[in-house]
């Protein structure tokens, strides 16, 4: 594909007065699985929001599959951060799935019975077939997080943009949760907001630190050096051996 | 309660009270699940204030000047879609202290209305009818108002029950879809200021969040889903509405103060079942 999903150059941001980004140039490639961490306050978020066109950059370019943010995000599948969601609200896993069919469907009535189908076959493709009904309160963690991601799915997007899917999750499920986005990986490109770089960094290729500035760094450098830089000196790392990661 | 069921048959203007509780139970039951899921309960009291403002103008103009054409109700429509536009455009553009701006609102709307009520002669008996309502003065003309309204606010949600239901949900999401979020934040507190003053004949100003608000609360503790929680919430409208009426016949008490008791006492009593 000639345009990257997403290509950042020079761009600044501040929220008046506090700068949040300071000249932040990033290019993801096509089919990468990129994991974006850094500290609370760094502008992870920022920068997500600017790429989905919802926050505009004082400075500086983004392109989103080489257009415009607000036209290129209709290729963008998103999860929200799990708690800007009412745990309680009406709804049925299959009606939260079919939320992904806006913008694709006519825009007058009901959905169509082929939004069904593809919000039906977007659940089976998270394993969650079977609980097409069950209200999303009555769903644990990791299965109200497979819906969301069904419904960012359904709009068939080329970049799957996830911010902090697994804060919420044992680390069971979130191993599970990650096996799920590497195999979609497969198909689409994968970007990941997380505190745990740890965690993560046995399953993407690079790392996107974002703390006011943003480094790139592949996983192979990963190291105590880095990890320094960005949390400072009293952070203590958790090794992840190969056994544990794979078995 | 016997007593009312004869007098019922006979009383055309208790006729009229019933229906006007069963129509505007439609409208309570769709735009008051949207309240209670989108969280609006303050905003929707504001413009539900800001409408005696409107009532009080429309009175006023009627009586000193001679526009027989605006009437308090016609009033109370303007009045609520301005104070639903104003406070829905302040709430997007304000990033902060949204209570308290709405606040500011709710209380000039009652201000303006009860200066023009003062200035108006007689006014005593219309400014409690408008603050309490009088279910039991419904004319056929407020009748086909209502289920004019009915037809308008039920066809919209029909016709926009997916992006609502979004909108309600995650209107950041649906924002990234294509939807025009703002465009049905607006539309939704328009069908809330239609339906407020659908209300206001029923139970008044005052207690209008109450009927608005409560039997939605109640449904949403046993419904799954937003389509089934309006119908449970107009069928609960309903039932309060008609059991108000009915319980304060024979011993004369205020109708709508009646219905707005027997809500809270359901509504609390329904806090006891386990949340489905």
């Amino acid at each position: 594909m000639a345009n990257p999903p997403i290509q950042i150059k020079n761009l600044d941001f501040a929220y008046g007065p506090v700068t949040v980004l300071e000249d932040a140039c990033l290019t993801i490639a096509d089919k990468e699985f990129i994991c974006m961490v850094g500290p609370n306050g760094g502008g992870k978020t920022t920068l997500l929001k600017v790429m989905l066109g919802l926050l505009e950059p004082q400075k500086g370019t983004v392109s989103v599959f080489g257009q415009a943010p607000t036209l290129g995000r209709k290729w963008i599948g998103y999860l929200p951060q799990y708690a800007s969601l009412d745990p309680s609200f009406p709804v049925t896993a299959l009606d939260t799935v079919l939320m992904g069919r806006l913008g694709k469907t006519r825009s007058l009535g009901f959905y169509s019975k082929a939004d069904h189908e593809a919000a039906r076959a977007m659940l089976a493709r998270v394993g969650l077939e079977k609980i097409e009904k069950r209200p999303l309160a009555a769903l644990s963690g990791g299965q109200r997080q497979r819906v969301l991601i069904a419904r960012a799915l359904v709009s068939e997007p080329k970049l799957l943009l996830l911010d902090e899917p697994t804060s919420s999750l044992d680390d069971y499920v979130e191993k599970e949760l990650y096996e799920l986005l590497q195999e979609l990986n497969k198909d689409l490109t994968v970007i990941v907001v997380s505190h745990d770089i740890a965690f993560v960094s046995s399953y993407v290729e690079r790392v996107v630190c974002v703390n006011k500035q943003v480094h790139v760094h592949p996983t192979s450098e990963i190291g105590e050096n880095i990890i320094h830089d960005m949390y400072g000196e009293h952070v203590h790392m958790v090794r992840h051996d190969q056994e544990q990661r794979h078995g | 309660m016997g007593e009312f069921f004869q007098a019922l048959l006979h009383h055309s203007f208790l006729q009229h009270a019933l229906l006007a509780g069963l129509l505007a139970s439609v409208s309570c039951g769709i735009v008051g699940t949207y309240v209670v899921t989108r969280r609006i309960t303050y905003l929707a009291g504001g413009i539900a204030h800001c409408v005696l403002g409107g009532m009080g103008f429309a009175r006023y103009m009627q009586v000193v000047h001679g526009w027989s054409f605006l009437t308090p109700m016609l009033g109370a429509l303007l009045a609520a879609l301005a104070a639903a536009f104003i406070i829905g455009w302040v709430n997007i553009k304000a990033k902060e202290r949204i209570d308290t701006v709405i606040s500011a609102f709710w209380g000039m709307g009652m201000a303006v209305g009860i200066l023009f009520i003062s200035k108006t002669p007689g006014y005593g008996e219309d400014l409690m009818s408008y603050l309490f309502g009088n279910i039991l003065l419904v004319t056929q003309r407020d009748l086909q108002l209502i289920v004019g309204l009915d037809v308008l606010i039920a066809g919209t949600a029909l016709l926009f029950h997916k992006q609502f239901v979004a909108v309600c949900f995650d209107e950041e999401f649906a924002r990234l879809r294509g939807i025009n979020t703002q465009f049905f934040y607006f539309l939704m507190l328009a069908l809330t200021a239609l339906t407020v003053v659908l209300l206001v004949s029923i139970v008044g100003i005052v207690m209008v969040i109450v009927l608005l608000t409560l039997p939605a609360a109640i449904a949403g503790r046993f419904c799954l889903r937003m389509g089934s929680m309006m119908a449970l919430a107009a069928g609960i409208c309903a039932v309060l509405t008609s059991a108000g009426l009915a319980v304060s016949y024979q011993p004369d008490l205020p109708a709508g103060a009646t219905i707005i008791i027997l809500a809270g006492v359901t509504y609390l009593a329904s806090l006891a079942f386990n949340k489905r």
